[in-house]
């Protein structure tokens, strides 16, 4: 068993990139590896509650649903979220320090920044 | 994750941009020189990274024994198509060649 | 006794996620059948499920758009 992390570090709608990493993170957990998915820098707007079917995109439930589903880690970089003045985010999301963000990665067999 | 043996390693390559970013030829350049050395190379195509089917150069990899396998579900959304040689599969491939290489890099 | 699965709407990876989901319901040697409208999923979960060990015991278009997949559980 691999520990995959992957990394969103992008605004969640100017692309569909953000989606596509969360549903790659689900597809990922199909041969058993544990994957965490890391929101950091504007990727941690990912996960906050917005209403993108104002501007004709699909909110990411199925993707948060499944990750949560499957136990995958959810951690969002506390300084990306102070630096933004970000005080809440959907559930099931873990806020964590730097340092644990940091001893994520380093623990790591693969890292995917995507 | 230390190969046991060092000669040959299984590496692993996600790429998820389109055939004009650098990307693609830093991909095909790594894949070449790694089957020169006789390791095996898999990739993995998902996001824009589906178009670089249609590049020439890189399709031909696939012919030089490098493992090519892409997200159908992207190729169908982007109206790319299917291509002898490559692999139309999905994101449990992708989980298949994390799972079993010695050595993942991403290109995105 | 068959088991069924309704996957018309899903598309990969939760095509891979629910079947695999529903087989641990499914006890050893029986039968599940899953519904599928999305194409790539009729060639891909089957080649999946092999190379799990289970066998595939028939694929049949039953409609536009619309495969039925009989799976016996390893």
């Amino acid at each position: 068993m691999k520990k995959i992390s992957v990394i969103i570090r992008n605004l969640p709608f100017n692309t569909r990139k953000n989606a596509e990493a969360l549903r790659m993170s689900v597809g990922l957990t199909l041969r058993e590896d544990k994957v965490t998915v890391i929101f950091m820098d504007d990727g941690v707007y990912t996960p906050t509650r917005t209403k993108p079917e104002i501007i004709n995109v699909p909110p990411p439930v199925r993707e948060f649903g499944a990750l949560t589903m499957l136990k995958c880690r959810l951690l969002a970089d506390k300084p990306s979220l102070e630096k933004r003045g970000i005080k809440e985010l959907i559930e099931n999301i873990n806020i964590v320090e730097r340092e644990e963000i940091v001893r994520t990665i380093s623990e790591s067999d693969i890292i995917i920044p995507f | 994750m230390e190969s046991k043996d060092t000669k040959s390693m299984k590496l692993g390559i996600l790429l998820t941009t389109s055939p004009e970013n650098e990307n693609t030829n830093t991909v095909i350049e790594i894949s070449k020189a790694a089957r020169d050395e006789g390791h095996e190379v898999s990739i993995f195509l998902m996001y824009d990274g589906v178009y670089n089917v249609n590049n020439k150069e890189f399709a031909g990899l696939a012919g030089k024994g490098v493992e090519i396998a892409i997200c159908a579900f992207n190729a169908e959304q982007r109206k790319v198509a299917k291509v002898d040689g490559i692999l139309f599969g999905s994101q449990y491939d992708h989980a298949c060649i994390a799972g079993d290489v010695d050595r993942f890099i991403s290109f995105g | 006794m068959t088991i069924e699965l309704d996957l018309k709407g899903e598309v990969c990876p939760y095509t891979f996620v629910k079947t695999k989901l529903k087989l641990e319901e499914v006890e050893s040697g029986e039968e599940l059948v899953v519904y599928f409208d999305h194409a790539p999923a009729v060639e891909n979960v089957p080649r999946s499920l092999k190379n799990e060990g289970h066998k595939i015991m028939g694929i049949e278009q039953t409609g536009d758009h619309l495969w039925k997949v009989r799976i016996q559980k390893v």
